[in-house]
């Protein structure tokens, strides 16, 4: 039996000991298994998990290291997929009714990427239906109910990928796979305390991932510290001539550099003014505190803003147009009444009814606010504010006019221009619930992000507290 | 910037111009196949207030049209919430075409065109065999 405090190590420790054989990858799925088959649906945190598959996968990544043929960090690592990526032969239910029995005779190319480099699929994670792209109004708008906080089960994990977020924070698997449209790596990263990356738009295949927003959708990895997401990213990142969104080649892969090589390239930060309009208080005591260390690990810290415009609106055009195609028929046929949420129900028609020209508008501000943003990036190698200006809210929140229900200009705007996006935890609120420090890097510029992240976890220990579950 | 912000316009005006606008992008035939209520609704919704005339006539408009194609599948609750969304979504189709852009301002999106390199290798078909579709499952 092994020791929790081992199922909540780093992929990084994690990979030593499966390395150097004093782990065994079986013994640690096993014991990711048990605990995900007690603490899981007491979270809501699974869709599905995959018991037989795991193990078959955890024999083979152990018989291959014995063998000595070692193939890197994530060899032997269980890990959990947001239930919009397509697993062959396993049903894949968008979260949502409709969707319930799909099942999909291939993998996503970022499932295939993982199991490249030996990692194992313990299981699909719970999610909002349909990535929350019809709108939704409370918690429970998924097919498995409300994703419960481990760090107060009263509270919410945020979403899209809830389960993912709850799967990390309650030591459930080594890491989990995201995805992000509009805040749902980002969110739930907060709201659970774990490190979650959004990377550069077109740097991670879509290939056999549910498509919401073609101009949005992103894949990320959501795991226990920056490091961690640097190493998962790697695996994941690069070209697919079967998802024509990918960046070329030399754009798209990634080469993480291990934690002693950071090439402390003297990363300046912004420290964004203008992001929220305000803060929880529990909140905002978290970030200045963040704020204060900031200084002494990076080369500058400067205050920033981000430009004023319509964003936002945009991002919302963009978004329910894209929705109008990517899910028009299920709104058309009347089948998107079979979704849970009130809001889902109906938000789709409104889609509907976005004009050409309203989109084509909505994507010329996009291309004026991209140039914007990079003009802003000669100034700053990496921006920060806080990931949310609230920490977890009750399960029973209604989301449109509850505490959530704030502007998030600099989620549409990292959206909207692709731009890669880290939230490490940095603190909790007098309610024990976590904070999340965001950074955010210019297209293509993952690096620093990813860089600033662990410098940051290097000088705080935020990402080592863990939920206490019973 | 929209200068009509805020020119009022009375409620029966209101109905007249929404009643118009939806049959104009309803498709022939189906307009008015549903009961058209909330024409003349009293009750604006929340944030109504902060749209132009027009933009409220469009988004009446917006709502009339849904309800002229799919009304029959929504209940009173659900009426008003779509109702409430397309108000919203009107207030950003506002703002957003509020925003400066010259015409030269392309939108962020472009063909990329499909390199040879990532074209799927074709095999030339071998002289006289049968065409694919041909086959038999």
């Amino acid at each position: 039996m092994l020791k929790e405090s081992i199922l909540y190590e780093s992929v990084g420790e994690l990979a030593k000991r499966i390395e150097t054989k004093q782990l065994s990858p079986v013994e640690l799925t096993e014991a990711y298994l048990e605990r995900s088959q007690k603490l899981g649906p007491q979270l809501n945190a699974y869709a599905r998990l995959l018991p037989v598959e795991a193990l078959d996968q955890a024999r083979a990544a152990e018989k291959d290291i014995h063998r000595g043929h070692y193939r890197g960090p994530l060899h032997g690592i269980p890990y959990a997929a947001k239930d919009l990526l397509a697993v062959k032969g396993v049903q894949t239910t968008w979260g949502a009714k409709p969707f319930a029995e799909q099942v999909f005779n291939y993998n996503a190319t970022v499932i295939e990427h993982l199991k490249n480099v030996g990692a194992v699929l313990l299981g699909k994670a719970a999610m909002i239906e349909l990535a929350g792209g019809l709108g939704y109004m409370y918690a429970s708008a998924s097919l498995q109910g409300e994703t419960r906080n481990p760090w107060d089960i009263s509270c919410w994990t945020c979403g899209s990928s809830s389960g993912s977020g709850a799967i990390v924070t309650a030591g459930l698997a080594g890491f989990a796979i995201g995805t992000e449209t509009w805040g749902s790596i980002v969110c739930p990263s907060a709201f659970c305390g774990v490190s979650g990356f959004r990377p550069t738009y077109g740097r991670v295949s879509r290939h056999g991932a549910m498509a919401l927003s073609y101009s949005l959708d992103k894949i990320g990895p959501m795991a226990r510290s920056a490091e961690d997401c640097a190493r998962i990213f790697a695996a994941i990142a690069g070209h697919d001539p079967l998802d024509r969104s990918t960046l070329a080649m030399d754009k798209a892969a990634f080469t993480n550099s291990p934690a002693g090589d950071l090439k402390r390239r003297g990363l300046r930060i912004g420290w964004l003014k203008n992001a929220w309009k305000e803060y929880e208080p529990g909140v905002s005591k978290a970030i200045q505190a963040a704020h204060k260390i900031l200084p002494r690990h990076f080369v500058s810290v400067r205050d920033a803003e981000l430009p004023e415009g319509p964003w936002e609106d945009a991002a919302v055009v963009v978004l329910q147009a894209e929705v109008a195609s990517s899910f028009g028929e299920l709104i058309r046929s009347g089948r998107v009444k079979e979704l849970h949420d009130p809001l889902g129900r109906t938000g789709g028609y409104v889609n509907l009814t976005v004009t050409g020209g309203d989109y084509t508008t909505a994507q010329r501000v996009r291309e004026v606010l991209q140039k914007k943003m990079d003009a802003l990036f000669e100034s700053y190698d990496v921006l920060a504010t806080a990931a949310q200006p609230a920490a977890a809210t009750p399960l029973t929140t209604n989301l449109i006019t509850g505490i959530l229900a704030f502007p998030d200009p600099v989620g549409a705007i990292g959206n909207l221009c692709g731009l890669p996006a880290l939230s490490v935890p940095c603190g909790f609120t007098e309610k024990n619930l976590p904070v999340g420090l965001q950074f955010i890097g210019r297209a293509g510029d993952d690096a620093a992000v990813l860089e600033a992240g662990q410098i940051f976890q290097r000088a705080t220990q935020w990402h080592r507290k863990h939920p206490k579950l019973a | 910037m929209n200068k009509s912000k805020g020119r009022k316009i009375d409620r029966r005006e209101f109905a007249r111009k929404a009643a118009l606008l939806s049959a104009a992008m309803v498709p022939a035939g189906i307009a008015f196949a549903e009961p058209v209520a909330a024409a003349t609704n009293e009750q604006l919704p929340e944030g109504a207030e902060k749209l132009s005339a027009e933009g409220r006539v469009e988004a009446e408009g917006r709502f009339q049209q849904i309800m002229s194609q799919y009304g029959s599948r929504f209940d009173a609750d659900e009426q008003n919430r779509v109702r409430d969304g397309c108000y919203n979504l009107q207030g950003s189709l506002e703002r957003l075409r509020a925003f400066h852009l010259e015409n030269g301002d392309a939108p962020a999106v472009y063909l990329k065109p499909l390199v040879e390199r990532e074209k799927k290798p074709l095999s030339a078909p071998a002289v006289g065999a049968a065409p694919t579709a041909a086959k038999k499952p």
